[in-house]
């Protein structure tokens, strides 16, 4: 075992360390909006576009990371490449495009399609005598969602976000196959001159290890607080 | 970009297919596994034992935030390694799938811990009492009373479980296993990295198709199981 | 003030209403009674919309509404004037008492903050929950989350309120509070339907009460003649039921909220 080599690469790799971070909360921060949205689409069973918010959910849900990454790295840029450039004459430069953009792209894709399904079972749970209520006090169905259902759902989702972007954070340790430079990456390079995979990947499970455990207390922490309505406390 | 072809597209079916027992054995391999270690962990986490309940649950702790990438390069990597320096036995001649099996099986026993621990305690305190004071005794009490109800409360949760395993199971290429993934990975090189779109397509149908038939069958399964038993109460999604 | 005729409301093939007819006059608590099954809940929420019914005609004061036909603006304005009070309350879990008793005002009637405040206030003044006002529904009892739930009601002021059994799911010694408050209301002249098993409460606090058995109105009177001179069998059958445990039960807390 090499020691030094153990702590000098462990620096190494936390200073890639933003770079996970910020796949992980850019692909999450994307995918709470628009993962709403596909649920929206699949509770109102929203005419031609249920069906494919249905396929896309399940494609998405079936296909293991690693297969959905090089499905799209291999695609994406020659795609976007036609799109943008052959017929919208952007003329931008689609292949010297930051890798880690093509990353957050297949990482929301994947927390969109995981999120609706969050989103779809907490607004389900929720007693439909909440909206019968609202209506009966004189909100519109719309006012009743986002007022009532909405924000009780969000607060029975959080612990469903918590282990999807938990899930993302490890997926990220993929993100080098797009030849991002994060934690994985960094490690990787550093041991491939000397053959230290073994101390490289014990500090890539040490880094991952803290990240994940800061991302369960900041969960914690924010479930706790969203549902202080359901705390009792004692009544004065 | 090449152009779409789809009778390559078809033709990846039939050069890949042939490497479906290869991850199938990896896979069941790895739940049996997995099943086994996860009970014995979940055991810990609930037994009287302070020691082994720390050290359970210590286990799934760590285990929850590690990616599989990293727990399949550190036993591909770190486990002759230690076992060399420490026992001084040799395992580098061992087959890869191997440790694609270990390495699947310790990440899931953590899961499957936690999915056995929630449906067991999901089930009535009252059924055991109910049984014991019927004149069953302690292990009857469990496997004829409390194991057939927390199976059917485990099942949905199983099934999911599962299904991340199938997925997690497709990275076994990444350290030179020829599986589905791995023949699909050769496929591309022998076309010097063209029609990869087609290959990776057919592989995402194939691996489509299994988690399709694992859902349905988790259904079906549950409604024929789930007759009769519903004082369990429901346990907590489990997101894989 | 309203008049429902020949309400009817089906469930797959189980005609559970089958023809109500029902008159309610300004100022009137009509207790509405009748056997489990026998179709309370779903007139009262057919009324409101909640779960609409099949067909029938309900007029109010000068609107007309003829269910088949209903349209979203109709029943809008229908509701503006009926309150509803459920039996298992429904606060709005993310909202405190006084929000729960605002949310109405402020969005649904377009008052004023401060002025949402003050009524409010006073509206759970009323009830006695005043210094509950920022709790949120999981830190009251059910009692409490009651009279919270017909604070809220109250408050925007309806023609009428419907009452679906709002003290069925509370405890025996947490039913007199909120019988209390409902005698309040009537004395105040506020027009309610109640749907109740509270037979002393219905004695004493309604000016109608009517009986259901099987989807139809069997019969409905005055509450002393009602309760002293049953004319049809089955409310016969039904009071001499209920009399022995309900009758001795009930009053006994209903005569402590009002001795109160
Ligand atoms: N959603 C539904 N689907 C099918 N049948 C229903 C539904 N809701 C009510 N019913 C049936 O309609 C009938 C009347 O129910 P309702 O709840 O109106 O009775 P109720 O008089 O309020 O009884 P209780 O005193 O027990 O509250 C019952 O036979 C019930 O089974
Ligand atoms: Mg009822």
């Amino acid at each position: 075992m090499n020691i030094l080599f153990l702590i000098q690469t462990f620096w190494a790799a936390v200073r890639a360390i933003p770079v996970t971070v910020l796949i992980t909360s850019a692909s999450v921060l994307i995918g709470l909006p628009l993962g709403f949205l596909l649920a929206w689409i699949k509770i109102r069973k929203i005419r031609i576009l249920y069906p494919l918010a249905v396929v896309y959910t399940s494609l998405m849900r079936a296909t293991p990371m690693v297969l959905l990454i090089l499905l799209f790295y291999s695609t994406l840029p020659s795609f976007l490449n036609v799109i943008m450039n052959q017929k919208l004459h952007w003329h931008i430069k689609v292949f010297d495009t930051n890798p880690v953009i093509y990353a957050i792209i297949v990482f929301s894709l994947i927390a969109i399609a995981n999120l609706s399904e969050v989103f779809r079972s907490a607004i389900l749970t929720i007693d439909p005598g909440q909206k019968e209520a609202a209506l009966m006090v004189g909100l519109s169905p719309i006012q009743a969602y986002y007022r009532i259902i909405i924000p009780q759902a969000l607060v029975s989702a959080i612990p469903n976000i918590g282990n999807l972007t938990l899930n993302i954070l490890k997926g990220t340790s993929l993100a080098f196959m797009m030849t991002v430079q994060e934690v994985t990456a960094v490690a990787k390079t550093a041991a491939s001159y000397t053959y230290n995979y073994t101390e490289a990947y014990i500090d890539i499970f040490i880094i991952y290890f803290i990240l994940g455990t800061l991302l369960q207390i900041i969960f914690r922490y924010l479930e706790r607080y969203l549902s202080r309505h359901k705390l009792r406390v004692k009544a004065v | 970009m090449p152009p779409f072809s789809f009778k390559f597209f078809l033709s990846v079916f039939g050069q890949v297919l042939p490497y479906l027992p290869v991850t199938l054995l990896i896979i069941i391999l790895s739940i049996i596994f997995s099943s086994l270690l996860g009970v014995i962990i979940a055991r810990g986490q609930l037994g009287s034992s302070k020691v082994w309940r720390t050290v359970s649950q210590g286990y799934v702790f760590v285990l929850r935030s590690t990616p599989p990438i990293v727990l399949l390069f550190l036993v591909f990597y770190g486990l002759p390694k230690l076992l060399l320096l420490s026992l001084n036995i040799n395992i580098n001649d061992w087959q890869k799938s191997i440790f694609v099996i270990i390495a699947l099986s310790l990440l899931f026993a953590s899961n499957l811990a936690e999915v056995f621990k929630s449906a067991y305690l999901s089930v009535n305190t009252g059924q055991r009492e109910a049984a014991l004071m019927v004149g069953l005794s302690e292990w009857q009490a469990f496997y004829r009373i409390t194991l057939p109800q927390a199976i059917v409360v485990a099942l949905p949760n199983f099934a999911n479980t599962v299904a991340a395993l199938i997925k997690d199971a497709a990275l076994a290429y990444v350290i030179g296993l020829l599986d589905m993934m791995g023949a699909g990975d050769n496929l591309i090189s022998r076309n010097f990295g063209h029609h990869s779109l087609e290959t990776y397509l057919a592989l995402a149908i194939i691996y489509w198709i299994l988690f399709v038939i694992i859902e349905q069958s988790a259904k079906y399964l549950e409604k024929y199981l789930g007759k009769g038993h519903t004082i369990a109460s429901k346990s907590a999604e489990v997101v894989a | 003030m309203l008049k429902v005729r020949n309400f009817k409301k089906k469930y797959h093939q189980h005609e559970v209403l089958k023809g109500i007819d029902i008159e309610v006059n300004q100022g009137d608590v009509v207790a509405l009674l009748g056997p489990s099954g026998s179709g309370k809940t779903t007139f009262l929420r057919g009324l409101a919309f909640l779960t609409p019914g099949d067909s029938g005609v309900i007029t109010f004061d000068d609107q007309k509404i003829n269910i088949e036909s209903a349209t979203p603006s109709d029943i809008k304005k229908l509701r503006r004037k009926m309150g509803f009070v459920f039996q298992n309350f429904n606060l709005f879990a993310n909202k405190t008492a006084i929000q729960n008793v605002e949310e109405g005002l402020i969005i649904g009637h377009k008052v004023s903050k401060p002025e949402a405040k003050r009524r409010a206030t006073e509206a759970l003044k009323k009830v006695g929950l005043q210094q509950y006002a920022n709790h949120y529904p999981s830190q009251l009892s059910g009692g409490q989350a009651q009279r919270v739930g017909i604070a809220r009601a109250a408050a925007l002021n309806p023609e009428i309120i419907l009452l679906d059994e709002p003290t069925s799911a509370l405890d025996p010694e947490l039913v007199a509070d909120v019988l209390q408050v409902i005698k309040h209301l009537a004395d105040e002249g506020k027009t309610m339907i109640v749907v109740t098993h509270e037979m002393a409460f219905a004695r004493d606090v309604a000016d109608k009460v009517v009986f259901m058995d099987k989807g139809l109105v069997v019969e409905q009177n005055e509450p002393t003649s009602f309760f002293d001179d049953p004319k049809s069998p089955r409310l016969k059958e039904f009071l001499s039921r209920i009399s022995a445990v309900n009758v001795a039960d009930n009053s006994f807390e209903y005569e402590k909220a009002v001795q109160k």
